[in-house]
């Protein structure tokens, strides 16, 4: 339960009365001191409010973006995003040297760092921890991002060398969110669930896991003994899991919370401007809006009719009037603030209903058909529900009849990722660079490849090939503008835009910002 | 009175039985497996079956239901959540106390003002106060709970500062605190049966008020205070029924309620539980609440036979 110090009683407006006065006394008595045990500590207690409900502490397991807030405050990683999205040294000192043949990253690990449980770092715990990841024995579920590692070489106690199978650039973008860097044999000696539960002693981050109350909240405590002396500022985190929007955002007005995610795109504008409310949004390269369709089963096996959808969708009114500017319209996996977006293939999939009715009349339902679409039942880092509304309005001009399908986002997760799914409405997070999910959704055996259907395409796994190898961008751009134009023309999934990272946070929240990796990032954040 | 409690017993029994084997069915009869939320995404099938061989949930239905029996009966086990890995018996007491706090707290101020209410509304018939009674019952009849409860949050604990927003304060941080902390929860959860039963109340009584025996007691001269106690015990007779179910309504009132006030009781862990496929939370969620409701409408049988000798006749 969280404190707060008492309140400044309101100013007296009116002439003070014997009855007045026994009922303010009597308030007073009444309210004085809930006030102070109802809100957020002042004593150095940071509590953070999320609409998700966590199955896991584990970094290498971690599914959800928003959870990523407590794997990333206990376990740390070579190098990490800052909340601008610049990649940048965290336990290692420098960025990586690499090979002439981008096949070996070679680190310098910092000397000062210790486990929670006071042992200090070495190589052998990120060999162990790396090594650990990509073996498939150890199925852990962000493994497979990192299956082109091949293995990991020690040079004394604060070196080491990763060794690639192929050049593939971007794995230590993806580091930063999919890994952590555990002591050696920990897993061998606390099992899964300790990691999964109560992850005590085995990370380097700011946060030490205090306590996990299901269907309440996650706790950590400072990590005193931190390498960056200072940090963080706070004494104990609390995340809670608020589902109910109205409930989460009464929660920060009232103060039982510093820090809300996911804030109701409606209603957001209006929060911020709020008396000690703050707020901002900051676009990411990597949170999607999209409509995943299973190209492995009708109706979506039809490209006609992949592609009648995609001019179905009116994105610009999507991201202004149900996602109230937080989403940036896009119709391909770029963000149109982005290096690598191409406005040629993105005006492919523009919202005109004379050429979808075309495009379905060349299909094999002319007349309309109708399909399941799943939408996750609470918002994970948007609310998706209103725009899956829209879009069954829509997609109802065409005589196409879309039956909404409501359950948790764990559920919608596990049935899109699992490829038994029709279509589903849903929010997708990535590392801020363009081949995540192209690479995962796209090439075969990865975690995401049952998304698709399975379906390999190999102009995207050629492609991919190219800028994994290629590290000048000037050079990869000609890549991603065919790749583009031909994710536009093949139309898989019905990408509507790019969203913002939001939060909303109280005036006694120093140093905080919303981050471009979108999970809250709580370093450097003081409470006053 | 010990037959019909005898009859009550074996009659519960059946019920507990046939809720918990229906549940069983209907949980397993789910498609998704709780495996691809604990083990995440990217479960391949050979670990999704060792999950399941793992937790047993790869055995027959019947199987599986003679052994969670089993260890309940045997053992007093509830079994351990698939999510948590925790035994989920110590979890549900955590939790429950929070909810029957809120169940009864409600309950009592609901059952005392409205029979209350619809006492003197009966009694004051077609006046200013029948017709109150009247309006604030149709209203808490009509205003969806949680909308109640949103607006209730917004004007007094978020503009006024009134009460917290949400969650339960606990009995260590202060009497005063805690009860504050329930007041907003409570009222949403008893507004709309304090509304049923203050109508039920008035209209039985305005039956109960009109028969012979209560003309017959004016005419013998009791006072009227003696006589409102008879009309008033007989009339109550409908009203315990429906109370006694009400009180196992309530539960599931609270599942909105604990949302909406973001407080961890039985409900909304039922809630999660549903949502994330943990099954074994589940069983032992519902079948706390079926105790509990098989045991109000018991508690209640009892009150009508002690209001009315007769019903254990009848009972009989």
């Amino acid at each position: 339960m969280t404190t707060q110090a008492p309140k400044e009683p309101p100013a007296m407006t009116h002439g003070l009365t014997r009855r007045s006065g026994m009922l303010a006394a009597a308030a007073s008595v009444l309210s004085s001191s809930w006030i102070r045990t109802a809100r957020a500590d002042e004593t150095g207690t940071l509590t953070v409010a999320l609409s998700t409900n966590p199955v896991t502490c584990d970094p290498i397991n971690m599914g959800s973006h928003d959870w990523e807030i407590i794997s990333e405050s206990i376990f740390e990683n070579l190098v990490e995003f800052d909340i601008e999205g610049n990649l940048k040294p965290q336990l290692a000192k420098t960025l990586p040297e690499i090979s002439a043949d981008a096949l070996v990253y070679t680190f310098d690990l910092r000397d000062d760092v210790l486990f929670h449980d006071g042992t200090p770092l070495t190589s052998e715990d990120v060999k162990y921890s790396l090594e650990y990841t990509i073996d498939p024995a150890n199925k852990a579920s962000r493994g497979p991002i990192f299956n082109r590692l091949s293995h990991v070489e020690t040079e004394g106690p604060h070196r080491l060398h990763v060794h690639l199978k192929v050049p593939f650039a971007p794995w230590t973008a993806f580091l930063t969110k999919f890994m952590g860097v555990f002591p050696k044999g920990s897993r061998e000696k606390y099992g899964p669930d300790y990691f999964r539960l109560s992850p005590k002693g085995v990370g380097t981050g700011p946060g030490m896991f205090e306590e996990w109350k299901p269907n309440d909240y996650i706790s950590l405590r400072r990590n005193p003994h931190y390498w960056r002396k200072g940090v963080p500022s706070w004494e104990r985190l609390v995340v809670k899991i608020i589902p109910e929007d109205a409930t989460r955002v009464a929660f920060l007005l009232g103060g039982q919370a510093d820090i809300i995610g996911a804030p109701p795109a409606r209603e957001f504008s209006r929060l911020k401007t709020r008396k000690g409310i703050q707020g901002a949004a900051i676009p990411t390269f990597g949170g999607w809006t999209v409509m995943f369709q299973n190209p492995s089963q009708p109706p979506f096996d039809d490209l006609q009719f992949r592609k009648a959808i995609q001019h179905a969708v009116d994105r610009k009114t999507i991201a202004e009037k149900i996602y109230f500017g937080l989403v940036e319209p896009s119709g391909i996996p770029a963000p149109a603030s982005s290096w690598w977006y191409d406005k040629e293939a993105d005006d492919m999939t523009a919202y005109n209903l004379d050429i979808a009715r075309q495009y379905l009349a060349k299909s094999r339902y002319p007349n309309g058909t109708e399909f399941d679409m799943e939408v996750s039942s609470e918002p994970y880092l948007l609310d998706s529900k209103d725009a899956a509304v829209f879009l069954q309005s829509e997609l109802a001009k065409l005589n196409i009849k879309v039956n909404l399908r409501m359950s948790s986002s764990q559920i919608v997760q596990t049935h899109v990722m699992g490829g038994t799914y029709q279509s589903a409405m849903a929010n997708f997070m990535s590392p801020g660079e363009a081949t995540y999910f192209l690479m995962a959704a796209f090439t075969a055996n990865s975690f995401m490849s049952k998304v698709n259907g399975s379906i390999e395409d190999p102009e995207v796994v050629a492609a991919l090939k190219i800028i994994f190898a290629e590290p000048d961008q000037a050079k990869q751009k000609p890549v991603y503008t065919k790749l583009m134009r031909h994710l536009a023309e093949t139309s898989y999934f019905t990408w509507i835009g790019y969203f913002a990272a939001a939060n909303l946070w109280r005036d006694r929240v120093k140093n905080f910002k919303p981050s471009r990796g979108l999970t809250i990032n709580v370093y450097d954040v003081s409470v006053t | 009175m010990l037959a019909l409690l005898a009859r009550r017993a074996g009659f519960s029994a059946l019920s507990l039985v046939l809720v918990t084997s229906c549940l069983f069915i209907l949980t397993r009869a789910i498609p998704d497996s709780p495996a691809r939320i604990v083990l995440g995404q990217d479960v391949s099938q050979v670990q999704l079956s060792q999950f399941e061989h793992d937790h047993g949930l790869d055995r027959p239905v019947v199987v599986q239901y003679a052994d969670w029996l089993e260890n309940l009966l045997v053992h007093g086990d509830l079994g351990r959540s698939f999510i948590t890995g925790r035994p989920v018996g110590p979890d549900i007491a955590s939790s429950l106390p929070v909810t029957l706090e809120l169940v009864v707290v409600a309950f009592v101020f609901s059952c005392v003002l409205s029979i209350l209410a619809g006492t003197l509304s009966a009694l004051l018939r077609d006046t200013a106060m029948d017709y109150g009674v009247r309006l604030i019952a149709v209203l808490g009849v009509s205003i969806p709970g949680f909308w109640l409860a949103l607006v209730l949050i917004m004007a007094l604990a978020v503009d006024r500062d009134w009460f917290p927003p949400g969650g339960v304060i606990p009995w260590s941080s202060g009497f005063t605190d805690h009860l504050n902390s329930i007041v907003l929860p409570t009222f949403c959860l008893a507004i709309f049966y304090m509304a049923v039963l203050s109508r039920m109340t008035r209209s039985s009584m305005l039956e109960v008020m009109g028969q012979d025996y209560i003309r017959t007691a004016r005419a013998t001269g009791l006072p009227g205070w003696r006589v409102l106690l008879y009309a008033l015990k007989n009339a109550l007779v409908p009203v315990v029924t429906v109370a006694g179910m009400s009180f196992g309504y309530m539960f599931g009132w609270a599942l909105v309620i604990e949302s909406v006030f973001n407080i961890n009781g039985l409900s909304r862990a039922l809630l999660t539980a549903i949502q994330q496929r943990d099954f074994v939370l589940v069983q032992g969620v519902v079948m706390v609440f079926t105790f509990i409701f098989i045991l109000a409408n018991l508690v209640a049988d009892v009150t009508n036979v002690w209001l009315n000798p007769r019903m254990a006749a009848l009972a009989a």
